[in-house]
């Protein structure tokens, strides 16, 4: 073996260098994927009762909440149902990055502190644990959708360009509040309030176009409305999504993910001595 | 001698540490919490004091060294192996680090304690940067070094204080990187795993590997080491031959030779 030479000196601020980082990051795939397979196993999620409880729950989400919905406006449609389960499913995908990204520096503490890596993984394994919970969802979504009798169409191909815009949000901001956390510890108990929210500020009870102009336009803030907007309407009604909407949510996903990122990265060399 | 992968010469230098310094802010609080923080906003309070946790560190570890470590708890043993490791970036001065290091990945270990041992000790080398067929390959060693058994695939929570040592020290044993770092922390467990380990420590002497060992049993640092550093207070007191370094440190401790720090780790 020729004996690697590492130096290691004070850090300027600012970011490491990053073609080095992301060599090591690459490196380190297999963790990703290995933790995040671990994670699911511990969770029961490989045994056959444990992958049904990971469709029954959100399953049994969307049950109450239309009920919620049938209650609240007297009357209600299968489409209807259709658009609770389509965004409820894909909120969940950023909801479940979030709770399981917050925590995600300060419980490898033990890793933290003896092992040098880059750190940015661990929250990048929370996101991948959130798709892996969101995929057998997603072949419910499509099981209810045959089921209300909503035809297909080739518009419906625009969800994968709207997935990834979603999975880049949740990778964002999973990197951004996993941060935050390691300096106040107390987000993560904001959290189910923050989601909380942000589920009933976001196109899944009703559908955008039913909103008053003037909340809307409050609207432009809030990074998960214009996504769910467009999964909506490509998922559920099979139609191509509004532009403006894709761009917004676009412009927010990389907006979150680079500013967290850089946060996150600046940062991460001093995690071993916060914790 | 046929050409082996490691080949490093005897006196080669492994880590070169030069004017290092290390200081760092704490939270005065246990934990930092944005709660505290705006309250602590009316009132001004400070939250944090700095710590000087390493002086002006000027340290040398060559190939076949076998470096002890000593000091009293808080003196910056730790805080120095963990930049030696790359854990830590240092605040002063410069570490070159020539060859893989072990980087403590067997403190790593047991970091998720819902998961079993195997799943631990396999994330804890994948992080470490080791590829998977690697682990594979030693860990019917380590599964066997540490005896534990069914246990290993046990929840590590489960698992008691010995048995945790018990993996760690097999993980660290196992894995052979050009130089080792075995922290305090791994010399548990019982009579019988400690002669083992022991035993496993003086078979992992060689010239192409430095090992640094931290310790507070001076009767095996004695027995293994044939270097020996004491640092108090985040400096480097004292380094040479072992027993003269460890006289000093026991007459530092007024204590003399007493059958406490004399034990056996």
């Amino acid at each position: 073996m020729n004996a690697p030479l590492q130096v290691y000196e004070p850090f300027r601020a600012g970011l490491p260098p990053l073609k080095r980082y992301w060599k090591s990051l690459w490196g380190r795939r297999t963790f990703i994927s290995e933790y995040s397979r671990s994670e699911l196993r511990e969770q029961h999620f490989d045994s056959v009762f444990g992958q049904l409880w990971l469709v029954l729950n959100p399953l049994l989400l969307s049950a109450v909440y239309y009920l919620l919905i049938v209650i609240i406006q007297g009357s209600s449609d299968s489409t209807r149902y259709a658009h609770l389960t389509a965004t409820l499913f894909l909120f969940y995908l950023i909801a479940n990055s979030l709770t399981g990204g917050v925590k995600s520096i300060t419980a490898g503490q033990r890793l933290i502190l003896n092992t040098a890596f880059p750190r940015i993984m661990l929250p990048i394994s929370a996101v991948v644990i959130a798709i892996f919970k969101f995929l057998p969802t997603l072949i419910v979504f499509i099981v209810i959708r045959v089921c209300v009798g909503l035809s297909f169409t080739w518009e419906m191909l625009w969800a994968i360009p709207i997935l990834g815009i979603s999975i880049l949000l949740a990778l964002g901001l999973a990197i951004t509040i996993s941060c935050i956390n390691v300096y106040f510890r107390d987000i993560a108990s904001f959290l189910p309030y923050m989601t909380r929210t942000l589920l009933y500020l976001s196109p899944i009870l009703y559908e955008a176009s039913s909103l008053k102009s003037n909340i809307r336009a409050l609207e432009v803030f809030n990074p998960l409305f214009p996504i769910l907007d467009s999964w909506s309407r490509t998922m559920v009604h099979g139609q191509a999504p509004q532009t403006s909407s894709v761009l917004q949510g676009l412009a927010w996903a990389v907006g979150i993910f680079i500013i967290g990122s850089y946060f996150f990265l600046s940062r991460e060399r001093e995690f071993a001595v916060r914790l | 001698m046929p050409s082996v992968s490691n080949s490093h010469k005897t006196s080669e230098i492994a880590v070169s540490v030069r004017g290092l310094g290390l200081t760092y802010t704490t939270a005065i609080d246990r934990r930092p919490t944005l709660k505290a923080r705006v309250k602590a906003l009316g009132g001004g309070g400070k939250q944090t004091r700095v710590i000087r946790a390493l002086d002006n560190v000027n340290l040398d570890v060559e190939y076949g060294q076998v470096l002890g470590v000593i000091g009293s708890n808080g003196a910056g043993k730790s805080t120095l192996m963990r930049v030696i490791a790359g854990i830590l970036p240092p605040s002063q001065g410069r570490i070159e680090v020539h060859g893989s290091v072990s980087t403590l990945l067997a403190l790593g270990v047991g970091f998720n304690p819902s998961m079993s041992g195997r799943d631990n000790v396999f994330l804890g080398g994948l992080a470490a940067g080791m590829r998977r067929e690697e682990i594979e390959n030693s860990f019917a060693e380590i599964a066997e070094f540490s005896e534990l058994g069914d246990a290993i695939d046990a929840p590590m929570r489960t698992y008691s204080s010995g048995m945790f040592a018990r993996l760690a020290f097999s993980v660290a044993a196992t894995v052979r990187p050009d130089i080792l770092i075995i922290d305090e922390a791994l010399s548990t467990g019982d009579a019988k795993f400690k002669e083992k380990s022991l035993n496993r420590i003086k078979e992992l002497r060689s010239d192409d590997r430095a090992l640094i060992l931290v310790s507070h049993a001076m009767a095996t640092l004695r027995d293994v080491c044939n270097d020996v550093v004491w640092i108090h207070k985040g400096k480097v007191i004292q380094r040479g031959e072992p027993n003269v370094v460890i006289d000093a440190y026991q007459e530092f401790l007024k204590v003399g030779k007493s059958a406490v720090i004399d034990e056996d780790f």
